[in-house]
This record gives structure tokens, sequence and C-alpha cells, in this order.
């Protein structure tokens, strides 16, 4: 493996690997991100292998193990170039008759292929598949069609080359680059990169360092997990770039330990790259200087806030500190550091290869470019989609996540990750922008969304997100620390019947103090879930106090269950599977349920065949 | 430089009457406790004219090993009065008061402070209150 | 570097990286705190020291304690929404302390006469309202012996590795700092007990009354390079001696 000394012979490096790559450009991508490899995809991708070469096949077919697709529901994922035809739920079993159908006579395994449970259409190409027709893959695009353990994959699909040519323009030139593209951080704040940049190369120093923020601790949120796993050279070369850009020697990417997959390919990652001349000394023969560390964060959400996480690298407890001075003019040892979310910084090399003009034609007035959203929750199709900024909300619950399932109805959807506000069925025509949906009461944050269907209390709803928070929560704010116990404390008062209208009122008087008073944004949009459900939803909150009634019959101090006698047929299933022994009746008569002894488990509605038990 | 008023002792004239001591418990407490006072008047045996008394406070020394002692530089000396004054970085450790030489300053530890002279801002109480001008102001 | 802004409308000078609170405080602005000391790094804990601060546009509540000069800027400390998110702080503050007399006063200051909270879930240490000063002394005086345990709701003070500390002096400047006084200090005659240890003390060489605590008395050895004798003697017996000294040179 020799050094690349300079952009000419990384042209003709990229010429050389794609010159060894089966000229047909056949390949099988066998997705082997996280959600995938749970799903037994090792197995697969070594069962293509086998049998691949097995059949004489390897030399026409280039086989490889891809990052994550997105579509982790329906792994493991198998994607077959240059046509794009997408199996899901492969099993090793099925490689036999791949080979035998579909590689050797080119016909399809349709039972393989994706149908739309609603439609019940089949799908042959994965562009064609609604999850996928709707999206805008920029940032995701290479995670399924290279293997994110081959720097050769990356080169071959033009990598580097941006890197490349941020060197011949020089660093200010990138610097201007960047801030014309309007390029706003993913990490949740939506700053503007390109200034920050600015400001971490004017601020002097002898030493500048940059940062990528890979903590990601939103529970369910996998978007930097899924591009580090499947693309880290994309990360690390808008990393170099930025690095070049803004002065700086040397790098740290902050990812959480429960991350040991994303951890092992950016080790790879580095080493190639520093074996290529990539990284290290004298980048690409420019003289530029620059280095990265891992560092494994211990997985405290707060420890994702920027100073705190500054604070951790420096071997201090995680607790953010005021701001300003930013750590782009004092941060990591008091040096001026620059830090990026992960997504952020995998959008560089598409900024300074495509140009900024490019990247400003997608998305809106505030937003431009892609997002990265986790989509989870009751739509059908669940997963990571990447969409240009400004779609409404309704296009990606209904078209891409294929709507509600079980015909059940949309309450409301959450953006944002824990801190994110609930919007209702009338919002779905929100665009999703940094400040539409901040303006909503919601916000961007870093991507999270999941959908709840009618089935969902929403004060329910909101109090587990503020337990979640005030869990998370440093404890250095009083109001932050013991706002959001005492308002789980309220939450759950409602949630249990001993709510009156005062409890709301409290409620709400606290959630301002805390979303005014907190130090970091931790604390001040802690409140979202609360204030945004107790703006939409109100009339929930009014049932649970004043009625002392659930109307998503999900709060169980708030719930009973009775057996309609005109329904009961008497089979005594229900009373049999009780665990409380709660149900009593005659053998072919009706049966009652003892109010004092139910525990509101649920087992007799779930086992009734005859749909007798009811809930109040 | 030019300092307010040097406080000046003159025991010979002291007659052991503890006015200066109640006087700055006054101003220095609320209700005057006399253990808050920062002057004490400590005898001193019998003399040829009747028991002699010394009073005893804070002589603001140049090289004050309360300073040097202070881990967080909470005594700071007052350049109009020359006062070494307790400062609000005071974090009440207590080293100040086992280090002087003189015992003129007191650790009070319900407070979590030090007690000591502070020349009442140039203008001692003490030396306005003595019948006798025992402690003068020059 | 000089920072020229407005306080209640007031022209005043700051220097630059200078805390807001302290420049108040210098101008003889009331601003109430009870996680703020001079000689300790701000953290902003309590959210007491609120004030309103306005420039470049935007307008914020914002902690004074922590809060760095602008040049520019307009401060007000005293408005309605100062005064009332203020006093819920102290109401969450006061479930945790009740015992406190400064906080039940302060407190009532703002018309917070009781609380509408009970006691926390988790509080080892009684009416502690995590304010941190204590750990922050005991980093400054460089023995590290107290620590934050946990986060979020279940966060205490601790000691490091929590175990009784060889960090330790007993020197009880925590229980100095701390704005509710809720660290138990027990002097005897065994001893100073403080966080879980009996610290042997030393005794004044002519009366035998306490001094101080013999690892503070070695710790300062070591640091402060003042002759060993000026550690022997207490107070009093100091006095008494001075004042003999002082005689024989006056009669
Ligand atoms: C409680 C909290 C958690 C955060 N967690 C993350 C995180 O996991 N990943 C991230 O990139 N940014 C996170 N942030 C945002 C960072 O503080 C910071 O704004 C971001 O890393 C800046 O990068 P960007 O400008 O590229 O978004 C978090 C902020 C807060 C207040
Ligand atoms: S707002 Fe919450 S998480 Fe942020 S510093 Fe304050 S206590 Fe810590
Ligand atoms: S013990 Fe006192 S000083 Fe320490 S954190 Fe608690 S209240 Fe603050
Ligand atoms: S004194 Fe400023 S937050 Fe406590």
């Amino acid at each position: 493996m020799a050094r690349i000394g300079n952009a000419k012979q990384l042209a003709e490096y990229r010429k050389q690997v794609k010159a060894s790559k089966p000229e047909s450009r056949k390949a099988i991508a066998v997705c082997a991100g996280t959600g995938c490899k749970a799903f037994g995809s090792f197995e697969l991708f070594e069962a293509f292998r086998e049998a691949l070469a097995r059949h004489e096949l390897d030399r026409q077919w280039d086989l490889r193990a891809t990052g994550c697709h997105g579509f982790c529901e329906r792994g493991p994922l198998v994607l077959f170039f240059p046509d794009g035809m997408l199996y899901q739920r492969v099993k090793s079993s099925d490689v036999d008759e791949i080979v035998q159908t579909t590689l050797k006579q080119g016909k399809v395994v349709d039972r393989l292929l994706y149908t739309d449970p609603q439609s019940g259409d089949a799908y042959i190409k994965e562009r064609d598949i609604p999850f996928y027709k709707h999206q805008r893959r920029l940032v995701l695009e290479q995670n399924g069609q290279i293997d994110p353990c081959s720097i050769d994959d990356y080169i071959a699909l033009g990598g580097y080359s941006a890197l490349a040519k941020a060197l011949a323009m020089g660093p200010h030139r990138v610097l201007d680059e960047v801030e014309r593209a309007h390029l706003r951080g993913r990490g949740g704040a939506g700053f503007p990169a390109g200034r920050k940049w600015k400001t971490c190369r004017g601020t002097e120093s002898d030493k500048r360092y940059i940062i990528c923020n890979a903590d990601e601790g939103d529970p369910g949120a996998f978007m930097d997990r899924s591009v580090l796993e499947g693309n880290p050279h994309s990360v690390l070369e808008g990393m170099i770039i930025g690095a070049f850009a803004i002065g700086a020697d040397e790098g740290w990417v902050y990812v959480r330990q429960e991350y040991p997959l994303a951890i092992e390919r950016l080790e790879l990652a580095l080493e190639a790259a520093r074996a290529k001349g990539l990284l290290g000394e004298d980048i690409l023969g420019s003289g530029f200087a620059f280095d990265v560390h891992i560092n494994r964060g211990g997985g405290a959400f707060v420890c994702g806030e920027e100073s705190a996480l500054i604070a951790s690298l420096e071997g201090r407890r995680g607790v953010p500190r005021r701001r300003p001075p930013y750590p782009a003019v004092a941060g990591l040892h008091g040096k001026p550091t620059n830090i990026n979310n992960v997504e952020t910084w995998a959008n560089v090399p598409l900024i300074v290869g495509k140009g900024a003009d490019w990247f400003r034609s997608i998305g809106t007035e505030g937003s431009k470019g892609t997002k990265i959203f986790s989509l989870v929750g009751k739509v059908n199709n669940t997963g990571l989609v990447e969409v240009p900024m400004g779609m409404p909300l309704r296009q990606i619950v209904e078209d891409i996540g294929g709507g509600i399932p079980g015909g059940k109805r949309f309450k409301a959807v959450q953006t944002g990750g824990p801190s994110g506000g609930c919007l209702p069925a009338d919002k779905l025509d929100v665009a999703v922008d940094f400040d539409s949906l901040t303006a909503e009461g919601s916000m961007m944050g870093s991507g999270g969304m999941i959908v709840m269907d009618e089935d969902t209390c929403m004060v329910d709803v909101a109090r587990y997100f503020v337990g979640f928070l005030k869990f998370e929560s440093c404890g250095n704010c009083t109001s932050c620390r013991d706002g959001l116990e005492r308002m789980h404390e309220l939450l759950t008062d409602i949630t249990e019947g001993r709510g009156t209208d005062e409890t709301i009122a409290l409620l709400e008087d606290l959630a301002a103090t805390v979303k005014a008073t907190s130090l970091c944004a931790l604390g001040t949009t802690a409140v979202n879930p609360v204030q945004s459900t107790l703006k939409y939803f109100r009339d929930e909150y009014e049932a649970h106090v004043r009625d002392k009634r659930c109307p998503a019959r999900v709060c169980k101090a708030l719930i009973s269950y009775t057996i309609d006698n005109d329904a009961c047929t008497g089979c005594t299933l229900c009373a049999k599977r009780c665990p409380q022994d709660a149900i009593s009746g005659q053998k072919k008569g009706p049966h009652t349920i003892d109010q004092d002894k139910c525990i509101k488990c649920g087992i007799c509605r779930d086992v009734c065949t005859y749909d007798a038990v009811r809930v109040e | 430089m030019a300092r307010r008023g040097r406080l000046v002792i003159k025991p010979d004239r002291c007659t052991g009457c503890r006015t200066c001591e109640l006087a700055c418990a006054f101003v220095h407490s609320t209700g005057g406790l006399l253990g808050l006072s920062r002057i004490r008047i400590r005898e001193a045996g019998a003399g040829p004219e009747g028991d002699r008394h010394l009073q005893m406070t804070c002589l603001q020394c140049i090289e004050a090993a309360c300073v040097k002692v202070c881990p967080v530089d909470a005594l700071v000396r007052n350049e109009d009065t020359g006062a070494i004054e307790v400062s609000e970085r005071c974090i009440g450790c207590g080293l100040c008061a086992v280090v002087c030489p003189f015992g003129h300053m007191h650790f009070d530890r319900m407070l979590g402070r030090p007690i000591k002279c502070d020349l009442c801002g140039g203008a001692p109480t003490c030396a306005a209150f003595c019948p006798h001008g025992a402690l003068e102001v020059r | 570097m000089e920072r020229r802004f407005k306080i209640n409308d007031i022209d005043v000078k700051a220097r630059a990286g200078e805390h807001l609170l302290d420049v108040a405080r210098r101008y003889g602005f009331e601003i109430p705190s009870l996680c703020h000391h001079e000689a300790l790094p701000p953290i902003g804990a309590c959210r007491i020291c609120l004030v309103e601060v306005a420039w470049g546009g935007r307008r914020e509540l914002c902690t004074s304690c922590n809060f760095e000069v602008i040049e520019g800027m307009q401060v007000t400390t005293d408005t309605p929404a100062v005064q009332h998110h203020r006093a819920m702080n102290l109401e969450l503050l006061l479930a945790r302390a009740p015992g406190s007399a400064r906080l039940r006063e302060l407190a009532a200051q703002y018309g917070v006469r009781r609380t509408r909270f009970g006691p926390p879930a988790t509080s080892p240490l009684p009416n502690c309202i995590l304010c941190e000063l204590c750990v922050r002394a005991c980093e400054q005086l460089g023995n590290h012996a107290l620590t934050m345990v946990g986060r979020g709701d279940k966060k205490r003070i601790g000691l490091a590795f929590n175990s009784p500390s060889e960090q330790c002096t007993g020197c009880a400047s925590c229980a100095s700092v701390c704005p509710t006084e809720c660290i138990p200090v027990k002097d005897t005659a065994a001893g100073r007990t403080i966080w879980g240890q009996t610290h042997p003390l030393v005794l004044c060489k002519v009366c035998g009354a306490p001094v101080m605590t013999e690892r503070q008395r070695a710790k300062a050895i070591a640091k402060k390079g003042l002759p060993e004798e000026y550690y022997d003697f207490c107070e009093s017996c100091k006095q008494s001696t001075a004042s003999k000294r002082f005689a024989s040179i006056v009669w």
C-alpha cells in the first residue's frame, strides 16, 4: 500500500481500483449494518462468498458487506448492482436459489421482493419502493454501495477527490464555500457551520482542534451510527477538509462506547487513510498535517452537549458550562475548537466536491441540503430516511413511513429526540426544517422521529420523556434537576388520578421556569414534550384530572376492565388466565371481574375470542 | 503614599476600662457581642500606679503570615488604610488564625470566618471612644 | 481590556472576562445568590442570581455569576420575570433545605413561605442544595476529597471513591462555605469528626487547647513554608505571650 503523493496520483490510483473491479460492475451488497447483523447478515455474507466460489462466479460478481441501507426492519437486505434490485429478509438458506435463479438465469425470486403491506404491490428495484422513492439520499447514498472497511471502495466512487480539491482551493476559499452553502449543524441547534469555522479560524492561537460529535444519546436514534458504520471515510474526509480550512492539526471523534462496530470501522478507516497519506503528515503532498484520535464516551446523554463533551474529553465530569465563550473561541484545553456533528461533517465532501450552488439548490430558504431521520413508532415502514429539508411531515409519515399500521388513526409525531415536541394531525403539513419545527414548538434536534397512533396517551408520553430527561440531566441546575423531577411527580399524579386543575397550572408554571432558567439546552428544551402536549392535547390532560378518565385507555389507574354480558359466552378462558383470580362466573354463563382484585394487566382482553372485555 | 490615620497604641494611658472592646464589638456585630471584638485588653501585671493593661490588636504586619498562608488570597491589604481585610474570597479554612504569631486573629467557628481589625475603613472606632486617649489616630 | 455597559441604566465598567455578578456587587447592586463564592469558579447551579440581559438584539434571562460581561449590554437586575423565576427556583430549593434559615429568609423575600413540593426522593445529606460550593472549596485547596456523585435527580455530594478519604484534612472549609450549613462538624477531645472520619488534633503546647487537625498542619507546613512553631499554639496563648513581650518593652 503506497502513499498517494498528490492529487494526480490519487486520480491514477482511482483508475487502478476501478480497473480491478469486475468489468460488468456487477456487485452484490449484503447489508452489514447493526440491524441486519442482528438478523444474521454475517452468516448470509459467508454463505454468498462460499456459493460464489463454488459456482465460480466470484470473478463476475463483486461481493460486499456494506453499511446500513436504512430499511432495517426488513433485514437482512441484499442489493444487486448495477440495476438496484433489492431482496429483503434474506436467509442463508435462500442463497442457493438466488445463485441459481437470479445470478445464473437473471430471474427474480418473487418471494424475496418487498411487498407493500397495504397495496400488496411487489417492487423489484430499491428506488421504486415507496420507502426509498421519496427520499433524497446524499449522505447515505454510498451506504448501500461500498464496503465500509475498504478505502478502495470509497476512492473508486470518487472519495477523497473533494479533499484534493480543497487542498488546491486553499483554506479561505473552502471557508467561503462552506459558508455560502449555508450548511447548518445537524447535531441539534442548526448553527451555520461556515460561521463557526470562520470564528474558530479567526481566533488567534498556536493550536486549534476539531471534534466530531458522535455521542448520539437519543434513545432510538441511529443516524450517526449508520453513517459511521456505513461510510466512515465520508466523515473523515469532511474532518480533514474542515481541519485544513480551520487550521487545526488535531481532531477527536467522540463516539459512545455502545457503538463498538462504529469504533472498529472508524479505526480501520483511520489506519487506511494514514497508510495512503490522506491523514497524518504532509497530506497528499500539500505539507498540511492533521491526525485524528478516537475517544469512547461513557454514554451519558448530556455528554453530547458540546461543553460537557469537551469537559469529558479533558477527563473531567461531563457537565455543561455556560457559553460564551463558545468552544470555537475557547474549547478543548482552552484552545479554539470546532465541534460538529457526524452528519454535518459527512456533508462537507459533498459541498466541496459538488459546490455550494448545487447544495443550495436542495432544501428551503433557511435550511439547505438534506436531513437524516430515524423514523420509528407506529408507522408501517420504520428505519433511516434521508429527505430534502422542507418536506412536509405528512409525506414522511404517510408516503415514506407508509402510514399507521392496523388501520389506526394517527395522533401525533414527535420530532427531535426526547426533548422534541409532539405535533398533532393538523400540523402534519409543517415543512421539516429547522425554523418551521421550532416555530411549532418542536425542533429538528438530531433527527429522531416517533409516530404515535390513537392508542397513545399524550400525558403518559410527556411523563415518559420527562422521566428520561430528569434521569439524564447532569444535575447542576436547580431548575433542570429539581424542576424536571417535580414535573415528573406532577405528571405521575395526573396519570394516576390524583391530579386537579391546580396540578396542570403548577406544571405549566414550572415548565416555564425550567425553560427560562436552565443553563444548557437539555434543560431549556426538556419541557418541549410537556408544553407541546399541553398546547395541542390539553383536552387529554383535562380528561385525566376532571373526569379521571384516560381517553387513550393507557393510564392504568384510570381504566377498568369489565365484561360485556351480551357478548360473553361463558367460555371461562379469561377466568383461567387471570393471574389474580379476579374473574368469576359459571361455565356458559356471564362472567364478571372483581375490581378490587384486578391489576389491569389486560390479559383477559387479549385472550377473549368474543371481544367481550371492555376497557373504560 | 498618604494613608489615612494610623492607629497608635499608648499602653501607659490604658486603664483597662474596655470601652474600646465594646465600641469595636458594636460596629462589627449586631448587638455588640464582646467575643467579636477585634481589640482585646490584656492584663500586664501591677505597676507603681496600679494594674497595667495592654491593648492587643492586629499590627497590620508588612510581611504578614496570615496573608502568606491563605490558600485563596482572601486577605487583602486596603491601600487606603493600610489594613489587611478579610475579603469575600475567604473559604473559612482557619489557617490565618493558626499562624498569626501574636494571636491577633480569631477564627469564629460559628461564622466560619476569621475576625480581625480592619481599622474601620480608616477611622478606628475604638480610638474615637477611648476616654483616656490611650488609642490615637495619627 | 475594558468593557462598558449599563446595569439598571447606570454606566459601569469592568475588565473583559469578569463575571457580571462580581461587577454588579462592586457597584452596590443587590443580586441574591446561593452557589456563588468569590474565590471559587462559578458554575451557575442555584439559578437564583438571575438577571435580564439585552445585547445585540437579544434579550435573555441569565445567571449573572457565570456571565462574562459584554460590551454595550443592558442589564436589569429585577424585572417581574426575574422575580417570578427566582421565586420558583427558591421554592424548589426550599423543598430540599427546609431547615436552612438563610434559604427560608431569602425565599420569604420573594413571597415563598411554604413549598408545594414534598421532600426530594433522594437526599442523603439533609438540607443540601447541591450547590457544589463544598466540592469547589475542597478542590481549590488542592485536597480533592469531595466530589459530586451521580447525575440528574440522583446527584449528591460524596467522598471521592466513597470511602473515608486520605485527602480530607478535616479543615472544615466545606462546612464554612456551605450556604445551608448542612455539613456536620463535631469537635471533641478525641478530635474533629467530619465526613465519617475523626481527625486527631494538634493541641496548644501551652494550654492544650485544640489548634488545628494534624493533617491540616502537615499539609500547611509542606505547602506554605512558614516555620513549624507558627502552628504550635492557640490564639489565646499566643496573645498572652505576645502581651508579656510587649509589656517588657513598654515598661
Ligand atoms: C443535551 C444535549 C445533547 C446533545 N447531544 C448531541 C449528540 O448526541 N450529538 C451531536 O452531534 N450533538 C449533540 N448536541 C448538540 C451539541 O451541543 C452541539 O451543538 C453539536 O455537536 C454541534 O454540532 P453541529 O453544529 O454540527 O450540529 C447535544 C446538545 C444537548 C444540549
Ligand atoms: S440544564 Fe440540566 S443538563 Fe444542562 S447544565 Fe443544567 S442541570 Fe445540567
Ligand atoms: S453540602 Fe452545602 S456547600 Fe456542599 S453542595 Fe450541599 S449545600 Fe452546597
Ligand atoms: S449564584 Fe449564580 S447560579 Fe447560583
